[in-house]
């Protein structure tokens, strides 16, 4: 007899285990029988590493599913907005070399009639510039929305950067409150396996064995089930991407001091530093290649960073925090009742932010086609493995691109175009480019990760030609009026919205139980009891 | 008077106006003055209605919210619940600044003592980040344009309906569904009975003049009384 799908073990208590373990309960029904019961085990003592601190839009529906007002997620998460990234010194490292990546998509037409529109009648302003109103209110450090706006709705698209431990605390308080998740404490020890190769439960040092239907593994680098139990290899993508460090440092910021509205990431000689603006601090790092960098060279390299990005700050009196990973992702995420999500499944370097999108859509995934009886799981397994492999792919082909465009000399950027390291795809789809902008024909998977509007930014953003005209007619005329639009709407928005650090302090204002925005390096006292 | 001040992108470079709806910014009004040239834009949505100054010289028009000072039946927390409002609402907290001069070019101005000025940096510029104004000014300029037009224009449209004495004074009984009943008195509406008698010569001029449509505007809004009543049945629980 096949057994229905109702006890979900999570392994794993970051960012991934506790958004997992959100989403799965907001999504259960009450009324099911047998109802879904979730349980998130973790160990006591393994710190979390936050993942990343940069968002995807995709975040705002993700809280509004699991329940969690927007004003109470930015207090506790000590959040800001993020309106996507600004590249700098990507192209050749000169000092006005930046361009954006808005989250917000181009305006409507056809690609090749706006991109024709831009090169023939705005050339003077940047694709993006021309395109939408996002970096004009980027530049300005403005907020995306006004706060009298409802709940996750914007003027402009977007998504946070945040604490991520604050945000496990706040889904951790979520999950067990509200939601009826249950939290063990504890060491998985072991796991027992069937026959087949399923697990049927885990042991714990205290807790005795935990059976389940599904496991989800959530163990970050440690990969307990699916790597360790399930055996599932890696494929290795530093080929393509091969920063393998980074040093990370938490740079505190002045009380009325402005918030970026973007991540900036600025190229270096082998590699690029993140800059990532919350209230309270600035998270900034520097990713790079060992092959091609020293570690003292690196550091030295941030702290040049630090001192021109923030003039007040000693870098000398900061402490880095060396990480070390590699560009890798299983060649399978769900085998037979484990599923991996977060950094277990997989890590690329977070150019472009892609590690906490990879655990909502994984569970976006999971929730849509949800495995009712185990004798449906290999199906879907095999579904979403095919589903995640292209994503994978996909990623690891964008952020490729950021590097390929480049003309820096250094020997790291010359190795980042050695056409060896270029997927053929990828390849493929530049010499398309040429006479054609990138389109969804290009991109034609349903929820594309990366649409044709982001390759469209950074590929005129990193000066790739336009199109010549062909013999095939556009109608760049279509999109003129949308063109003036644009600035209209521009100034329109500039006008309207509020900076984010005026928004973040009215906010602050008016909860005045929120944590008080502390300009030291300590983590600002959780609002949220840690469980 | 003092907190008027001319609009300058000098002066008021990182000015922000608070451009929501509330009590607390000064929109619990019962109601608001109104000139001859928007009566076709507001009589869809508030009873239009006359007052005597109190020198008792002259009239003005006003768009009618509510039944007593201070009750705004449109005004529903952060929202005013209506498709358009008066002109004269709408440019708050600007005004129209005049010189001795009456031909000189009118200035905005703006009264900085109103809650509408923005201290915590999340109401709308008024200038960008280069002084020039935002798209938010130049409506608002626009506005303050109409208004000021209709304004001079309104004393010809007054003068007219003295000239063939077609306002009454009107007394409104209002029963509402408390069981109070209640009167509405001091205002002047369109005598209607006497517009019926008016001759062809007489139209012929007020049309000429383009203050028939006013009047007839002015008469249909009256049929807003009863939607205003069932609001107010609706703020007291009833209905």
């Amino acid at each position: 007899m096949d057994r229905l799908v109702s006890r979900i073990v999570i392994v794993g208590g970051g960012t991934a285990g506790w958004l997992a373990a959100c989403s799965i309960a907001a999504r259960a029904d009450l009324a099911a029988s047998p109802p879904l019961q979730v349980i998130l085990v973790e160990s006591p003592d393994i710190p979390t590493i936050g993942v990343g601190e940069g968002t995807w839009p995709t975040m705002r529906g993700t809280l509004a599913r699991i329940g969690i007002a927007e004003p109470d997620f930015l207090l506790a998460c000590d959040a800001s907005f993020k309106q996507g990234t600004r590249f700098d010194g990507w192209r050749t490292g000169a000092a006005e070399d930046r361009y954006h990546h808005p989250f917000t998509t181009p305006l409507e037409g056809q690609p090749r009639d706006v991109v024709a529109a831009w090169a023939e009648q705005a050339r003077e302003r940047s694709f993006a510039d021309a395109v939408g109103p996002q970096p004009h209110a980027c530049t300005l450090g403005l907020a995306p929305r006004q706060r009298i706006m409802p709940d996750y709705a914007g003027a402009l698209n977007y998504g946070y950067h945040l604490d991520a431990g604050k945000l496990a605390a706040l889904l951790a308080h979520h999950a067990t409150e509200r939601l009826g998740v249950r939290h063990l404490r504890d060491h998985v020890e072991g796991v027992e396996r069937a026959t087949n190769g399923d697990i049927v439960a885990i042991r714990t040092r205290a807790s005795g064995t935990i059976e389940g239907d599904l496991f989800l593994d959530c163990t970050g680098q440690a990969a307990l089930l699916i790597g360790e139990h399930c055996r599932v290899p890696l494929i290795d993508r530093t080929a393509q991407l091969f920063n393998d460090r980074a040093l990370a440092v938490q740079v505190p910021v002045a009380p009325d001091s402005p918030i970026a509205s973007q991540t900036i990431g600025t190229a270096h000689s082998a590699g690029w530093i993140w800059d990532i603006g919350l209230p309270t601090r600035r998270g900034i790092g520097c990713v790079y290649a060992s092959d091609f960098l020293s570690d003292d060279e690196a550091a030295a390299s941030l702290a040049r960073y630090i001192r021109a990005a923030a003039p007040d700050c000693d870098p000398g009196a900061l402490a880095f925090r060396r990480l070390a990973f590699r560009s890798a992702h299983r060649e399978r995420f769900w085998q037979g009742n484990c599923l991996a999500i977060g950094q277990s499944a997989g890590f690329l370097e977070p150019l472009e932010a892609s590690a906490i999108v990879l655990i909502e859509l994984s569970l976006d995934a999971l929730l849509d086609n949800f495995p009712v009886e185990r004798g449906a799981m290999d199906l879907h397994a095999r579904r979403f493995n095919a589903l995640f492999r292209y994503r994978w792919d996909r990623i690891v082909e964008f952020l490729k691109l950021h590097y390929l465009l480049s003309q820096r000399q250094e020997p790291y950027w010359r190795a980042h175009r050695d056409p060896a390291s270029v997927p053929e795809r990828l390849n493929e789809l530049l010499r398309i480019w040429r006479h054609q902008p990138p389109s969804r024909t290009d991109f034609d998977a349903a929820d594309e990760v990366f649409p044709a509007a982001s390759y469209q930014y950074v590929l005129y953003g990193m000066g790739f030609p336009p199109p010549r005209p062909g013999p095939i007619a556009g109608n760049p005329a279509s999109v003129a009026a949308g063109l003036r639009q644009v600035e209209h709407r521009a100034r329109s928005l500039a006008a309207a919205l509020p900076t984010n650090r005026s928004y973040v302090d009215a906010l602050a204002a008016e909860h005045p139980a929120g944590p008080a925005p502390a300009p030291t390096l300590t983590p600002a006292p959780a609002r949220l009891e840690t469980l | 008077m003092t907190a008027h001040a001319i609009l300058t992108a000098e002066e008021h470079g990182d000015l922000r106006i608070r451009t929501a709806r509330g009590a607390a910014l000064g929109d619990a009004i019962m109601a608001a003055l109104v000139v001859p040239a928007e009566f076709r834009a507001v009589q869809g949505e508030y009873p239009i209605l006359f007052r005597l100054d109190q020198a008792r010289e002259g009239f003005t028009a006003l768009a009618l919210f509510g039944f007593e000072s201070g009750e705004n039946l449109f005004l529903r927390g952060q929202e005013w619940d209506a498709t358009c409002r008066p002109l004269s609402v709408d440019i708050q907290p600007f005004l129209i600044g005049r010189s001795e001069d009456p031909d000189a070019p009118a200035q905005v101005h703006i009264d900085m003592d109103s809650p509408r000025i923005d201290n915590a940096g999340e109401g709308i510029r008024v200038f960008d980040e280069h002084g020039r104004p935002t798209p938010y000014l130049e409506a608002i300029a626009e506005k303050l344009g109409a208004l000021d037009e209709g304004y001079r224009a309104a004393p010809a449209f007054f003068a007219a309906l003295r000239r063939y004495d077609l306002l009454e004074p009107f007394t409104l009984q209002v029963a509402l569904e408390d069981g109070s009943t209640n009167r509405l008195v001091g205002f002047h509406v369109i005598d209607e009975d006497k517009l019926r008698t008016l001759d062809g010569t007489a139209l012929g001029a007020l049309h000429a003049e383009g203050h028939l449509m006013p009047i007839f505007m002015a008469l249909a809004s009256l049929s807003n009384l009863s939607a205003l009543i069932a609001r107010k049945n609706r703020a007291l629980g009833h209905g």
